[in-house]
C-alpha cells in the first residue's frame, strides 16, 4: 500500500472512534436519526461517484436506495434469510437496477439525462413500491417488518439494538469513504473524471466509454443500495415513503449544496438531511424570550433547502464542503510559504 | 510504407456534404499537412478518422486493418491519437494526471484493485507517473506538472494536449490547429517541437492549421482540401504554387464583378433615413430621406476625405477566456468608405469586429463611433447609435418568418424606417415574406441578415464572412448589394474569405496577422499586387522572411532587410506609411526601398 493509503485508512478509522460514541447518550429517536444520516450519507456518496467523479446525473439516487430496501426485507422476511444475505441481494438489485438506468446514458446528458432519472424515481415510487403486483418484493400495504436480526452474530434490531446497527453502518460508511478516494487517486478514478471533463478526449485517448459509464452507474446505485438496505433494520419496517421521488431530489439538492465532488460532503449531507428535520419538528415550536411565540414547521426545512442551494451556488459555487477545504488548504500553503520564503534572508 | 490509407471517404450530414471522395496516404514517420478554406472539411475528416463520426461512404485503413467498425477507445488503443481545435483537456485534472490517463488508459488493472490500492495497482500508477513526468520534461512542462490543466495559459494547454497524446504512445498523431492562438514566436517554438517529437517518439503526423508559416516548415507533404474534395497535393514548394490552392484560399479573381455591379442591379433607390440625432457633418449627408444611388457616391468620397473617421478604433485588445486573440488594432472607417479586412483564419479578425460590436468585451483600447466613446457599451446600445453587425453564420432565427424577422428588427431599435424599404432592395424576400427563415437558401438568409442591418438604418455596417458557404454567383450578386449600401451613405466594414471580391468592393483594406495588424493599404494596390497577399495566406518558404519582404522586394526583386520592413509594415503610423506608399507611388519605386534610403538619411 502507498503511504497515502495508510493515512486515508487511519484517518478513517479515527473518525470511527470519535463518530461511534457519539449518539451513545442520546435518546432513541436521535439514535435513529444517526444511523438514517448514514443511510442518506450513502445516498449522497453514491452522487460523489455519479455525478462528482463520473459528471452523470441522476434524480433517482433514493430509488436503488428503496430497491436495496425492498430487496432485503424481502430476503429476511419471506425467504427468511440472514440479514447478511438480505443486504446482498439489497444490494444486487440495485446495482443491477443501476446498470438499467445507465443504459439511456451511454446517450443522454445534462438536463435530458435528468428527467429520464427523475422518470425512473416516479415510476418505481407510483408503480412499483405502491403497487399490488409487486406484492411480493414490497411487502403489500403495510411493507417488510424486520423484528429480530443479527449480523454476523451482532444483534442488530431496531427496537433492543439501534446503536449496534448504527456501528456497522458507520464501519461500513468509513470504508467506503476511503475506498472512494482511493478510487479517485487512481487510474480508474481518473478514467471517470476524465468522462466529466471532456467525453470526446476521454474517447479519443483510449478510454471506453460504455464500460466506464456503465460501471458509475453499477457502483453508484450499489452504494446507494448498500445503504438502503440497512433501512428495515434501523426502522423496523420497509415503506415506500422515504424513498420517493422527492427524497431523490433533495439528495441532490444537499450534494450539491455540501459539495458533490467531495467525500466528506456525504457525511456532513446525511446529517443535515436526517437530523435538521427532527430538530426542527422538535424544537421548532415554542416561546422565544418569554415573548415571541413561534412554530416553525417541518415544511419548512424544504423551503431552506432551497434557499440554502441558490445562497450557495452563489457564494459557495464548489459546495460547502468544497470551498472550506480550498480555504483550509490555502491557509495551511500560506503558513507552509511564509517561513520558506523567510529562510534565505 | 503506408501507416494510413483513406479512401474515397465521404460525409453527409442531411443535405450537407462536407466530405467527398477523399482519399489519402500517409506513410510511417511522415508529417503530412491538412490544409483549405474554412469549412473545407479538415476537421471532419479528422473526426472520420479518430472514430467520433463515422463517415458515410468509403473506407480508413490503419496498418493494414479497417477502421470501420472500431470504435474511438478501440482506434486509440491501435495508436491512434489526437488534439482538438477547441482545447480539450480535462480542466479539473493536473497536467500530470493528464498524461497519466492515456498511459494507462485500456484499465489493464481492475477498479476493485484501484480502490484498495493493492501493490500491482501501485507500480502501475508509479511507472505511469515517471512516463509522464518524461514526456511532461521534453516538451519543457516540468514547471506545470501539478497545476490544473484548466488554469494554464492556452498555449500552454496545446502543449499539454501534444504531450497528451504522446502519452499515448500513439503511432500516429492527428494534430488539428495546434498553432491557433499562438503567436508568431510561438508558433516557431512549435514547429522546433513537432520535429523534436517525431524524432524522440517515432511518431507520424497529420497537421490540420491554418498558419501556413508552420505547415510549410514542417510537413513533408501537403493535402489541400477545398469544398470537401482533395484540391491539390505536393510537397510544400509546388502546393504554395499552386494556382488552383491560390484561387481556393483568395477566391477567383473577377474582374468583371465591378465593371458588371453598376448595370445589374437596376437603380437601387432605397433605404429611408429618417433624421436621426445629428451629430456631426456627415449625418447631414445621412439624413437625407431618399438617397439616389448615384450621385450620393463622389459626395461620401468627399465626405470620407475630410472629417473626422466615422469609426476610429485604436490600441484595442480582446479574447476569449485565458486566450488573447487580438491585440493593439487600430484601424478607422470614414464615413461612406468600404474597408475590407482581410487574413488568414485565426488572425482575429471575426474578434475584431465583435470587440467593436460590444459582444465581447475590450481587454483594453478605445473605440470611438460617430464622435462617441463606445468602449465598453452594451450591444444594443452600440446597435441603436448606428453601428450594424451581421455576425458569421448570420445570427437569424430559423423559426421566424422573414417578415417577422424584419419587423422585429424595427421594433427593437425603434427605427422609422418602414418594412417595404427592405423588400425594394431585396424583391425576392418580397416573395418570400411568409417563409420561415430557416428554411431558405443560404444566400436568401444572407439577404435577410442584410436586409434586417439596413432596416435599422445603419451608418456602419459591419459584414463578418458574408459569402460564407454560398455559391460564386450568389456572392457576386451580395457584393454588388455592398455599391449599393456605399451609394446611400452607408460605410462596411467587411471580413470576407473571398479576397479577390472585397478588394472589388472596398477602397481600403487592413490585413490581419497574428491577432494584429500587419498592413494598410488601398485596395488598388493590393488588387495590382497579389503577392502581398497570398503572403499573409500561404506563408513563403524561408518563414520569418516571409510576406514583409515580399511588399518590399515587389517588382524589382530589391530585398529590404527583414528586421527593418518588420517596422515598416508593423510600427509605422499609417500617415507615415500612407505617405510612403503615395511617393512609392510616384516614383514608381517599392516602398520598402523608400523607407531604407530614408532610414539610411536618419543614421547619417
Amino acid at each position: 500500500m502507498m503511504p497515502g493509503h495508510i493515512v486515508r485508512f487511519a484517518v478513517a478509522i479515527v473518525a470511527f472512534a470519535i463518530l461511534a460514541r457519539l449518539p451513545v447518550g442520546l435518546d432513541q429517536a436521535f439514535q435513529f436519526d444517526a444511523a438514517l444520516a448514514l443511510i442518506w450519507g450513502f445516498g449522497i456518496l453514491s452522487l460523489v461517484l455519479l455525478t462528482g467523479y463520473a459528471g452523470q446525473v441522476s434524480l433517482c439516487q433514493a430509488t436503488f436506495a428503496g430497491v436495496a430496501a425492498y430487496g432485503a426485507g424481502m430476503t429476511v422476511s419471506s425467504m427468511h434469510g440472514g440479514y447478511l444475505l438480505g443486504i446482498v441481494i439489497g444490494v444486487v438489485f440495485a446495482t443491477i437496477l443501476g446498470v438499467i438506468v445507465g443504459l439511456p446514458a451511454l446517450r443522454l446528458h445534462g438536463i435530458t439525462l435528468a428527467i429520464v432519472t427523475l422518470g425512473i424515481a416516479l415510476v418505481f415510487d407510483r408503480y412499483v413500491f405502491q403497487d399490488h403486483i409487486f406484492d411480493w418484493f414490497t411487502g403489500g400495504t403495510g411493507g417488510w417488518q424486520v423484528t429480530s436480526a443479527d449480523l454476523l452474530g451482532i444483534k442488530v434490531d431496531s427496537s433492543q439494538h439501534l446503536l449496534a446497527a448504527y456501528d456497522v453502518l458507520l464501519a461500513l460508511f468509513c470504508l467506503v469513504s476511503v475506498l472512494m478516494v482511493n478510487l479517485h487517486q487512481s487510474g480508474a478514478g481518473r478514467r471517470l473524471r476524465a468522462i466529466r471533463d471532456s467525453e470526446v478526449a476521454a474517447s479519443t485517448m483510449g478510454v471506453n466509454l460504455t464500460r466506464y459509464k456503465l460501471l458509475a452507474f453499477a457502483m453508484s446505485a450499489g452504494i446507494a443500495g448498500l445503504g438502503g438496505s440497512f433501512y428495515p433494520l434501523i426502522a423496523g419496517s420497509v415503506s415506500p415513503q422515504p424513498f420517493w421521488v422527492f427524497t431523490s431530489l433533495q439528495l441532490a439538492a444537499i450534494g450539491v449544496l455540501m459539495g458533490v465532488r467531495y467525500v466528506p460532503a456525504a457525511a456532513l449531507g446525511g446529517l443535515f438531511m436526517a437530523v435538521v428535520p427532527d430538530v426542527l419538528t422538535r424544537y421548532g415550536h415554542g416561546t422565544f424570550m418569554n415573548r415571541f411565540n413561534y412554530d416553525i414547521s417541518f415544511d419548512w426545512f424544504q423551503i431552506a433547502v432551497g434557499v440554502l442551494l441558490i445562497l450557495q451556488l452563489i457564494l459557495l459555487p464548489d459546495g460547502v464542503w468544497g470551498d472550506m477545504r480550498a480555504k483550509l488548504l490555502h491557509a495551511r500553503g500560506a503558513a507552509q510559504r511564509k517561513p520558506a520564503r523567510e529562510a534565505p534572508a | 510504407m503506408t501507416m494510413l490509407r483513406v479512401r474515397d471517404v465521404g460525409m453527409r450530414f442531411g443535405g450537407l456534404v462536407a466530405l467527398q471522395g477523399v482519399s489519402l496516404d500517409l506513410n510511417r514517420g511522415e508529417i503530412l499537412g491538412l490544409i483549405g478554406p474554412n469549412g473545407a472539411g479538415k476537421t471532419t475528416l479528422f473526426n472520420c478518422i479518430s472514430g467520433l463520426l463515422n463517415p458515410t461512404e468509403g473506407s480508413i485503413f490503419f496498418e493494414s486493418r479497417s477502421l470501420r467498425f472500431a470504435p474511438p477507445h478501440e482506434r486509440a488503443r491501435r495508436g491512434i491519437a489526437r488534439t482538438f481545435q477547441n482545447l480539450q483537456l480535462w480542466d479539473s485534472m493536473t497536467v500530470l494526471e493528464n498524461l497519466e490517463l492515456p498511459i494507462d488508459a485500456a484499465g489493464n488493472r481492475n477498479t476493485l484493485s484501484d480502490a484498495l490500492g493493492l501493490p500491482f495497482s501501485h507500480y502501475a500508477e508509479r511507472a505511469a507517473a515517471e512516463r509522464a513526468r518524461a514526456i511532461l520534461h521534453v516538451l519543457e512542462l516540468d514547471p506545470f506538472v501539478n497545476r490544473l490543466a484548466g488554469d494554464l495559459p492556452a498555449g500552454i494547454q496545446r502543449r499539454v494536449e501534444l504531450g497528451r497524446a504522446i502519452a499515448m504512445r500513439p503511432k500516429l498523431v492527428l494534430l488539428d490547429e495546434p498553432a491557433a492562438g499562438l503567436d508568431a514566436g510561438e508558433t516557431e517554438h512549435l514547429a522546433e517541437l513537432l520535429r523534436t517529437v517525431r524524432e524522440r517518439f517515432h511518431v507520424s503526423m497529420l497537421l490540420v492549421d491554418h498558419d501556413m508559416s508552420l505547415v510549410m516548415k514542417v510537413c513533408d507533404y501537403i493535402y489541400v482540401l477545398d469544398f470537401g474534395k482533395v484540391l491539390a497535393r505536393g510537397k510544400p514548394a509546388e502546393v504554395r504554387n499552386d494556382s488552383k490552392v491560390i484561387a481556393a484560399y483568395l477566391g477567383e479573381a473577377s474582374p468583371e464583378l465591378s465593371e458588371s455591379g453598376a448595370e445589374t442591379v437596376e437603380e437601387p433607390t432605397i433605404i429611408v433615413r429618417s433624421s436621426g440625432p445629428v451629430h456631426d457633418g456627415e449625418s447631414a449627408e445621412a439624413a437625407a430621406t431618399v438617397v439616389p444611388a448615384a450621385s450620393s457616391e463622389t459626395e461620401s468620397q468627399v465626405l470620407a476625405a475630410r472629417g473626422e473617421p466615422l469609426l476610429e478604433v485604436t490600441g484595442l485588445a480582446a479574447g476569449y477566456g485565458r486566450l488573447e486573440v487580438i491585440r493593439d488594432i487600430a484601424l478607422n472607417v470614414h464615413a461612406g468608405e468600404v474597408v475590407a479586412c482581410i487574413g488568414a483564419n485565426g488572425a482575429g479578425k471575426t474578434t475584431t469586429l465583435r470587440a467593436i460590436s460590444g459582444v465581447i468585451h475590450a481587454r483594453s483600447g478605445r473605440v470611438r463611433f460617430a464622435g462617441r466613446n463606445i468602449t465598453g457599451s452594451r450591444p444594443e446600445a452600440i446597435a441603436r447609435m448606428g453601428l450594424a453587425h451581421i455576425p458569421e453564420g448570420r445570427g437569424l432565427f430559423p423559426r421566424l418568418s422573414v417578415e417577422d424577422t424584419l419587423r422585429l428588427a424595427l421594433d427593437s431599435t425603434g427605427s422609422k424606417a418602414h418594412i417595404e424599404a427592405a423588400y425594394d432592395v431585396f424583391p425576392r424576400l418580397q416573395q418570400r415574406r411568409r417563409q420561415a427563415v430557416g428554411t431558405l437558401s443560404g444566400g436568401e438568409q444572407q439577404m435577410v441578415a442584410m436586409a434586417r442591418a439596413i432596416l435599422a438604418q445603419p451608418r456602419l455596417l459591419m459584414l463578418d464572412e458574408m459569402s460564407q458557404g454560398l455559391a460564386p454567383t450568389i456572392v457576386q450578386q451580395l457584393f454588388q448589394m455592398i455599391h449599393v449600401f456605399r451609394d446611400q451613405g452607408i460605410a462596411v466594414l467587411l471580413v470576407e474569405q473571398f479576397v479577390q471580391s472585397a478588394l472589388q468592393v472596398a477602397d481600403r483594406a487592413y490585413i490581419f496577422e497574428h491577432g494584429s495588424i500587419a498592413h494598410e493599404a488601398s485596395a488598388a494596390e493590393l488588387r495590382r499586387d497579389r503577392k502581398l497577399i497570398s503572403g499573409s495566406y500561404l506563408g513563403s518558404a524561408s518563414a520569418g522572411e516571409e510576406t514583409a519582404i515580399e511588399v518590399a522586394a515587389n517588382g524589382n526583386g530589391h530585398v529590404v532587410h527583414p528586421e527593418l520592413m518588420e517596422t515598416v509594415s508593423m510600427r509605422m503610423p499609417a500617415e507615415i506609411k500612407r505617405a510612403l506608399e503615395e511617393r512609392a507611388e510616384r516614383e514608381g519605386r517599392p516602398a520598402g526601398a523608400i523607407a531604407l534610403e530614408l532610414l539610411e538619411e536618419v543614421k547619417k
